[in-house]
């Protein structure tokens, strides 16, 4: 995509700098006439109107992949984040567990994260992991992620938050299925 | 003052039929799914988008025509009358065609997802 | 020799009647050009001051986790350098420049509300003043330059802040709401006799279709900021979850203003450069009617993009693909202009110039800028660079590359226009080379910053992250930018100096605005020519002396009135002379009243703020009280001119234009509003409603009973005064305003009666807000027919001077209107649920 737009892009200003150089010549009433035809028409509306179609061709497919429709053959994990000034809160409804600004999720399965906020506005965003999703008071988003591979992720507030925005980060921790299993034993085991 | 072929108004009426058609679409939408939200596994083929999609198309067709019969009016008129009758055509034509690109992604996408 | 001496004569009586006052007097200006130039240059002071704000930011990003400016400071910093771009910078010095030369495009001498225009620039500058000293006090709002609730609510912001915004804000935004009504009338009701819409320059179609997005854009903000600011002020709640309200109400309001607005920045811009490049590729145009259509549809679909700010609140899918959809199909009348533009030079002989080497920065800046713009609006990667730095470079390319450009080419080009000397080559290329590197090192380097994961406004970061090097250029970039930008106004300063003589039409225009003496006199031409196409200068080189030497019409004075031509909305044939008012310290008044409100609100001392509320409507009523027939205007003569006749005398003069479009920016706050209470009834998560309305519902008939009683009685009384008759139009009119006050008692007494508790509920807050906005109209419009009553007895309208009642007609309508609009939504609609 970001090729395609740096093409379009040099293409255009060459064009330009091209019609701004080139030596003046006559041209007759009909001649013009067809010249201005086809930039109009072919650059603009042909032009964009392919570009947007070669988009969409992608994106929605993409798209598509990332609604939190229920899934038929796995279970979801699913994790309770509230968001407040400036810190996450973080509770396994299944466990009973509750974390402060890091998650542990499986590995290769998705997760539902169920999004709100006790304050102001705040955003979910593990860059590394997918699109970011806003907590708003009085509301519930969810949010379906999946890592693929075990590791250390690093997330943070993305909606201006006040003072402490900066500084509003999270961990997930995913972790292979059978280690996954361990954690939660464990984790639970504490309280 | 009837509202002839030349009429300024034209200008405006085509693409403001597609901003209320925008607003229908949208709010709706919204409404729809807080009333009676369909199975999201149904897809695209749910009863809101089966109902949406009739709309546009209606809207379509009226807009169509509309260009249409702008369009008629240009022939035997002065420059200024042509121009604007020419442009109202164009307009309707455009918001037709606006109508139908914002209004496709309800043959692919569930609605209240 | 004496036909000479005859026209010094008549340039020197001109003067007289057209000149501002000397010395202090010149507060009292109402001339387009002064008033104009005023905009412009507090504009660009704004812009310098959000320039630095800017260079601090930069200077504390410079580096990781650095601590010269603290988050509190870097939070203010970044609030105002937005809230002073967007709003202090960017619309008024457009709306600047077209108050400047639309009259001149146009061959009319002035705009045709010239007090307002005045008062327009008193408000935005004491507006601008007001915000700007929040930043001295270290109390300056701090919640981002789009607010979001509840971080700028009274729990979560509870210094002034936020008041400075809100009200500030909606304050500078009469400034623009004024200066877009005028320019509408002027551009439809006053172009020079014979000038269709055909053949009006496209930079007019541009500042037509701008202001037209401003009067239906700016009031959804307004009525947020109300909102906002009662619920801070006095605790009603619409924002609020707990009692039934919505943040995201906010949001949607906000953005619903905010989108068109990039659209209404990026518009006059464009109309420059379309103006522009015609003239450097000596040739008209290619595409006049695709461009048109272009402008048309873009103002359109510019309002069906807002939730694209929104994409990442949770709104379904589908909704979402909508405005997806609409933000891709935006692109293709943009692309059409870039296309018209590079056919035009394409076959024409360009002459190389410094405004066309802007115009080209502004061509791959802001494609570059489109170009990402196409991307986010697509759902899934807008959903990983949303509120990161990819769009702060994203919106810097469009705003940056879209207005500044075009905007500096612009005033290097209209430059001689007011200081009679060229602009010189060296200094400006320097500028332009250090800006446009400047800014691509700043801009370009931070879409990978962004795309690398850092959020926007965040005052620090660690290190390590790989974002240092990068943010280190983007400051490096940022100065450079800086120096380029003190380059420019060096050379401007220089020009006024140093500039060489410029002849007449410098740059070889088409265009009517080169017609006039250099520099511009106050009444821009002495005789007003007929126009027959779309560049009449190119078609009669001429025609600047024709003008001078008065060979054209209305080349005289009449009892010292400042007059123009008022024409035809479509064909452009003449159809009255308008009479515009001369000098006034109203303005300046009114202004400083409204100022004396906004203190009075901040500081939370209501009685003052009342007090100057009352004061501020004396002496706008005073204003409307020397119009028309009085002494002070127009008053009835034996020698009135008949053929085209004064519009004070016709039924249908630029004032009823103006009260149509004010009308219609009032529709889209009361459309707003009915918003607000659907999305809250459909949408807030708490929302209850009682289960028996509240208001009484058979007063409130015998309320809307009376006002519809005295709307029927007025438009019979306007009937009768059109066919001639006044014997019963002074009776008519104080029964008409007597009925009014019947309907706004009724109406108070339902608003006693509910005892609504707008602290508590949303429902009851709305409910309140829609009363209250029920009762200013009832009581404005009984007020303002009681005072045509008087003008009746006074002999300013009569059979002969039917003018303003027509005036105010629309006004009654547009009250009774909204009453019963607001009666199916609130009474009705509820009981058929």
């Amino acid at each position: 995509m970001v090729g395609f737009a740096t093409v379009t892009l040099i293409a255009v200003v060459s064009l330009w700098l091209y019609a701004l150089r080139r030596r003046p010549r006559q041209w007759s009433q009909e001649q013009a006439r067809r010249v201005h035809n086809r930039w109009i028409i072919g650059g603009g509306l042909v032009l964009p109107v392919t570009s947007i179609t070669l988009l969409l061709a992608f994106g929605i497919p993409i798209g598509h992949r990332m609604l939190p429709l229920p899934l038929a053959d796995s279970e979801v994990v699913r994790i309770d984040v509230t968001a407040r000034q400036w810190w996450w809160d973080v509770s396994y409804p299944d466990s009973g567990i509750r974390l402060r600004d890091e998650l542990h999720i499986p590995a290769g399965t998705p997760v539902d994260l169920h999004l709100t906020s006790d304050d102001v506005i705040h955003s979910f965003w593990v860059p590394r992991l997918g699109g970011k999703l806003d907590m708003l008071p009085g509301r519930t988003n969810v949010l379906r992620l999946q890592a693929d591979e075990p590791g250390l992720y690093h997330g943070q507030c993305a909606e201006f938050c006040g003072i402490g925005h900066a500084h509003m980060k999270f961990t997930v921790r995913a972790h292979a299925p059978s280690e996954y299993a361990a954690w939660l034993e464990g984790a639970t085991g504490d309280e | 003052m009837g509202l002839t072929r030349t009429h300024p108004l034209h200008l405006i009426l085509g693409l403001s039929v597609w901003a209320v058609w925008f607003v229908v679409l949208y709010g709706g939408l919204s409404v729809a799914c807080k009333l009676a939200p369909p199975d999201p596994a149904a897809g695209a083929l749910s009863w809101i988008n089966m109902l949406l999609l009739p709309l546009t198309l209606v809207v379509v067709a009226l807009l169509a025509w509309a260009a249409r019969w702008c369009w008629q009016g240009h022939a035997d008129s002065d420059s200024l009358k042509r121009f604007m009758a020419r442009s109202a055509a164009c307009l309707y034509l455009l918001s037709a065609l606006a109508t139908l690109a914002v209004a496709m992604p309800i043959l692919f996408l569930p609605p209240c997802i | 020799m004496s036909e000479q001496q005859d026209n010094a004569q008549l340039h020197a009586q001109f003067d007289r009647v057209w000149g501002n006052l000397p010395g202090i007097g010149a507060l009292a200006a109402v001339n387009h050009t002064s008033v104009g130039l005023r905009f412009i240059v507090t504009g660009l002071f704004f812009f310098l001051v959000g320039g630095l704000l800017a260079m601090l930011l930069r200077t504390q990003l410079a580096l990781p986790e650095q601590s010269i400016i603290g988050a509190d400071l870097y939070s203010q910093l970044f609030t105002m350098h937005g809230t002073l771009m967007m709003f202090l910078f960017a619309i008024p010095i457009l709306e600047g420049v077209a108050m400047y030369l639309v009259p001149k495009m146009i061959g009319a001498r002035d705009l045709a509300f010239p007090r307002l225009g005045a008062m327009g620039y008193f408000c935005y500058l004491f507006g601008g003043l007001i915000i700007l000293s929040s930043l001295l006090l270290n109390i300056a709002p701090d919640s981002g330059w789009f607010m979001y609730t509840p971080l700028s609510s009274s729990t979560f912001s509870p210094g002034p802040g936020s008041d400075f915004w809100l009200l500030g804000i909606t304050f500078v935004e009469i400034s623009s709401m004024t200066g877009a009504i005028e320019l509408i009338v002027s551009i439809l009701r006053t172009r020079a006799n014979g000038m269709s819409l055909r053949q009006m320059p496209l930079f007019c179609w541009y500042i037509l279709a701008m202001a037209l997005m401003i009067v239906f854009g700016f009031p959804p903000l307004i009525l947020a900021s109300i909102l906002l600011e009662l619920e801070r002020a006095a605790g009603m709640v619409f924002f609020e979850v707990a009692g039934g309200g919505d943040p995201l109400l906010w949001q949607h309001l906000f953005w619903l203003f905010g989108h068109p607005e990039v659209y209404i920045i990026f518009l006059p811009a464009a109309g420059i450069v379309s103006t522009l490049i015609p003239v450097f590729a000596r040739r008209p145009i290619v595409g006049y009617r695709w461009i048109v259509l272009a402008v048309i549809v873009m103002g359109f679909i510019s309002f069906g993009l807002w939730v694209h700010h929104m994409f990442t609140v949770g709104i379904p899918q589908l909704a979402q693909a909508f405005f997806s959809m609409a933000s891709m199909l935006v692109a293709i009348p943009t692309t059409i202009q870039v296309f018209a533009w590079l056919a035009t030079l394409w076959t024409g002989r360009v002459v190389w110039n410094l405004p066309m080497l802007w115009i080209l920065g502004f061509l791959i800046i802001f494609v570059a800028g489109g170009l990402t713009g196409v991307m986010l609006a697509l759902v899934p990667f807008n959903w990983q660079v949303h509120d990161t730095h990819f769009v702060v470079a994203h919106l810097h390319y469009v705003l940056v590359g879209g207005m500044l450009f075009p905007l500096i080419a612009g005033l290097y080009y209209w430059l001689p226009h007011v200081s009679g000397r060229m602009p010189s080559n060296v200094l400006g290329a320097w500028a332009f080379w250090l800006v446009f590197i400047g800014f691509n090192v700043t801009f370009l380097l931070m879409h990978l910053t962004g795309l690398l994961g850092m959020p926007r406004r965040v005052y620090t970061y660690e290190a390590g992250l790989g974002w240092d090097w990068l943010n280190l250029l983007s400051t490096i970039g940022g100065f450079i930018m800086a120096i380029g930008i003190a380059m420019f106004l060096l050379d401007i300063g220089m020009h006024f100096r140093f500039g060489r003589r410029a002849p007449r039409n410098p740059w070889a225009a088409d265009t009517l605005e080169w017609a006039v003496a250099m520099p511009v006199t106050t009444y821009n031409f002495i005789s007003l020519p007929t126009i027959r196409s779309r560049h009449p200068l190119w078609d009669n080189p001429q025609l600047p002396d024709e003008i001078e030497r008065g060979e054209h019409s209305l080349a005289t004075i009449h009892h010292g009135l400042r007059e123009t031509w008022g024409s035809d909305a479509v064909s452009g044939r003449l159809r009255e002379r308008v009479h515009l008012p001369s000098n006034s310290w109203i303005p300046l008044q009114a202004g400083l009243a409204l100022t004396v409100v906004c203190l009075g609100l901040l500081l939370k001392s209501y009685w003052l703020a009342l007090a100057a509320v009352l004061v501020s409507t004396v002496i706008m009523l005073r204003w409307s009280w020397h119009n028309g027939g009085h002494p002070r205007a127009a008053p009835l003569r034996a020698d009135d001119p008949c053929d085209p006749p004064l519009h004070s005398r016709t039924l249908d003069g630029p004032g009823r234009w103006g009260m149509l479009l004010t009308l219609m920016a009032n529709g889209s706050l009361y459309a707003s509003l009915l918003f607000g209470w659907f999305y809250l009834w459909t949408a807030a998560p708490q929302w209850q409603a009682p289960e028996q309305g509240p208001l009484d519902v058979p007063l409130l008939l015998a309320s809307g009973l009376g006002l519809s009683l005295a709307v029927a009685l007025y438009h019979w009384l306007n009937r009768q005064l059109q066919r001639g008759s006044t014997s019963q139009l002074a009776g008519g009119l104080w029964l008409v305003a007597l009925l009014g006050v019947v309907h706004v008692l009724l109406l108070v007494w339902v608003l006693l009666l509910a005892e609504l508790s707008p602290t508590g509920s949303a429902y009851d807050a709305v409910l309140t807000v829609m009363l209250c906005y029920l009762l200013f109209h009832g009581a404005l419009a009984a007020l303002l027919s009681a005072m045509q009553a008087v003008r009746v007895q006074r002999g300013y309208v009569s059979v002969r001077l039917p003018y303003e009642p027509q005036v105010l007609q629309p006004f009654w309508s547009y009250t009774l209107g909204v009453f019963w609009l607001g009666f199916a939504a609130f009474i009705l609609l509820p009981m058929a649920w």
